[in-house]
């Protein structure tokens, strides 16, 4: 059981950063004023029927979203890459333990890390949200707070992984802000430019199937339906679709005028655990074969 | 029993051949000196043993366990002062000999273990603010931790005072002492001079000599150089009689001196001789230094003896 003392060590050495706080403010700061801003002009932010506890989750989720991506690759990149370049990764591998131990145990610390930053960020948040809003629903905000720890977990896994595949922080650097790119900003463009090749360079007059699973791959797409898929009424009463999340969300395939399996929200669930484990796969793949 | 064995050990970089053929045992309680030039394939090996690096071909085994399929085994019985580490900057001496113990599973005092390193003064600075040597007796007390039965010390005196190196030969001596084997790479001959039981010199990835340091001295030509000042001048015939004379292995003009390399006989007795022959007016005894055969072993093509 080495990895939870390599995980204990790291957050110990991670919550000393002073990046890590000023993302802690960054966020409660950006949380508080989404929330004013939600809570003073509602039907800017998707609730044109006023604002409500449920609206503020849904709005909430869109922030969400993109803040955990930049801040998993702000508190991960360096990671294991790091350690490697500076060589303090030899003081470590001299103890009694594996590579896959140490994977292990930095994937733990750094989803702890930023847990503990999304916790106090979403606490700040929704708290002064209900006082504002003079409502709350514990159900809902336990279950949004719950998944959006866990994205943070799952997205810290995919950036420690990354880390894991090179001994340089520059390249760590670029794989971890290339994925962001590629899977977060493009990746409503993306499947259209496969179904482009793949249709022989001309777009089919009704979708292919197979394009909306693809299209729910990017990690905040796919946290966005989880949220639905397990809070499916609030999602019905505030009309919580992929379009109306705003800030950088671009969510497909959660229409419910879509048939089948892949359209429905639970297909979210089945992604993230998909972005759990492959990335740790190739990340431990990398790591266990490198040369230090 | 032996500690550590390697058979065949070749690790190539690319084009770049690091560590060539090597063949090696140590046996268990042997103080044994890795000494070699910077860049020979120590470091290199060291990884190896730790399972940092993956051999191109060969083995490495390690308290009877193979390095590479079982790694795990070898470190919980290894202390390891790594080359070219670096420290947790923003956690405390303490926390990293805490975090050693939790590590190996034992319950060791890291006060008492920083203070045998003697940083227990600085036990609660972070390790980033640490000078090079006080993290260089850190990473020996992380290595000291759990009592292992081998410890491997690579280039161990880096970054330390003369004082430092000093502590560093004792501490490695008492654990020694307990039955530990110690296993330690350096480039300098005079540190390993002082405490080893056996060396290997390695350059360019290849052994070029294993002996003890009494077997290093005998095998090569070595022993006392006596320099001698002569009051007649100095030249062949001179020279000629001098190499003549019984107890002189060799003889050489060198910077206006004699210069005579003594064999079976008394010193004295080989001064008296010369005396006769050229006068003496003043000399000095120069007993050639491990490092002089170290310099030879690494500079010139040596022919490895089988």
């Amino acid at each position: 059981m080495t990895w939870l003392t390599v995980a204990k060590k790291d957050f110990r050495d991670a919550v000393q950063s002073r990046a890590l706080w000023a993302l802690v403010g960054v966020f409660v700061l950006v949380s508080l004023l989404s929330t004013y801003a939600y809570v003073e002009v509602p039907e800017m932010f998707g609730s044109p029927a006023g604002a409500t506890f449920g609206g503020l989750l849904f709005f909430t989720v869109g922030l969400t979203g993109l803040f955990v991506p930049l801040a998993a690759i702000v508190v991960c990149y360096k990671s294991l890459a790091g350690e490697r370049e500076l060589g303090s990764i030899k003081l470590l591998l001299s103890l009694p333990t594996t590579r896959g131990q140490v994977l292990a145990g930095k994937v733990a610390g750094r989803a702890a890390v930023l847990a503990f930053g999304l916790g106090v960020g979403l606490v700040v948040g929704l708290g002064f949200g209900s006082l504002l809003l003079g409502t709350f629903d514990a159900v809902a905000a336990l279950t949004f707070v719950l998944v959006t720890l866990a994205f943070g977990a799952i997205y810290a896994t995919i950036i420690v992984s990354i880390s894991a595949t090179t001994g340089s922080t520059s390249r760590a650097t670029t794989l971890s802000l290339g994925f962001f790119v590629v899977f977060e900003l493009l990746w409503d463009v993306v499947p259209m430019g496969i179904l482009y090749v793949v249709e022989g360079f001309s777009f089919p007059t009704t979708m292919p199937d197979w394009i909306f699973p693809v299209m729910q791959l990017a990690p905040s797409s796919a946290y966005f339906s989880t949220i639905v898929a397990l809070l499916p009424d609030l999602a019905d009463t505030v009309g919580a679709e992929p379009a109306q999340t705003g800030v950088g969300v671009e969510a497909g395939g959660t229409d419910t005028g879509f048939e089948g399996f892949f359209t429905s929200p639970e297909v979210g669930i089945v992604v993230l655990a998909f972005w759990l484990v492959v990335p740790l796969a190739i990340g431990y793949y990398r790591f266990a074969g490198s040369d230090l | 029993m032996t500690a550590i064995e390697l058979e065949g050990l070749t690790k190539r970089f690319g084009d770049v051949v690091a560590v060539d053929d090597l063949d090696l045992t140590i046996q268990e309680g042997e103080i044994f000196g890795f000494l070699g030039p910077n860049g020979a394939g120590k470091s290199t090996t060291i990884d190896i043993l730790l399972d940092f690096i993956r051999p191109t071909d060969g083995t490495a085994t390690v308290l009877g366990h193979d390095a590479q399929s079982e790694g795990l085994a070898v470190r919980s019985r290894t202390g390891v002062l790594p080359d070219a580490y670096h420290v947790y900057d923003r956690l405390t001496g303490r926390q990293h000999v805490e975090f050693a113990v939790e590590m190996k599973g034992v319950n060791d005092d890291p006060e008492a273990l920083l203070e045998r390193v003697r940083i227990a003064d600085a036990a609660d600075r972070k390790a980033g603010g640490y000078s090079k040597g006080m993290r260089q007796r850190l990473a020996l007390a992380m290595a000291l931790v759990g009592d292992p039965d081998l410890l491997v010390l690579d280039e161990p005196s880096t970054g330390l005072d003369p004082n430092g190196a000093r502590e560093m030969r004792e501490i490695i001596r008492a654990e020694n002492d307990r039955g530990t084997t110690v296993f330690f790479s350096s480039h300098i001959m005079e540190q390993v001079e002082a405490i080893c039981d056996r060396v290997a010199i390695i350059d360019r990835g290849q052994l070029v000599a294993v002996d003890t340091i009494d077997g290093l001295r005998n095998a090569t030509e070595t022993g006392e150089t006596l320099y001698v000042y002569v009051a007649d001048e100095l030249d062949e015939t001179v020279l000629e009689r001098v190499r003549g004379l019984e107890g002189v292995a060799a003889a050489s003009i060198d910077d206006g001196r004699l210069r005579v390399r003594v064999g079976d006989v008394s010193k004295f007795a080989v001064l008296h001789a010369i005396d006769e022959v050229a006068g003496v007016q003043d000399f000095s005894v120069v007993e050639s230094s491990l490092e002089d055969l170290f310099v030879r072993y690494t500079n010139e093509p040596v022919e490895v003896e089988a």
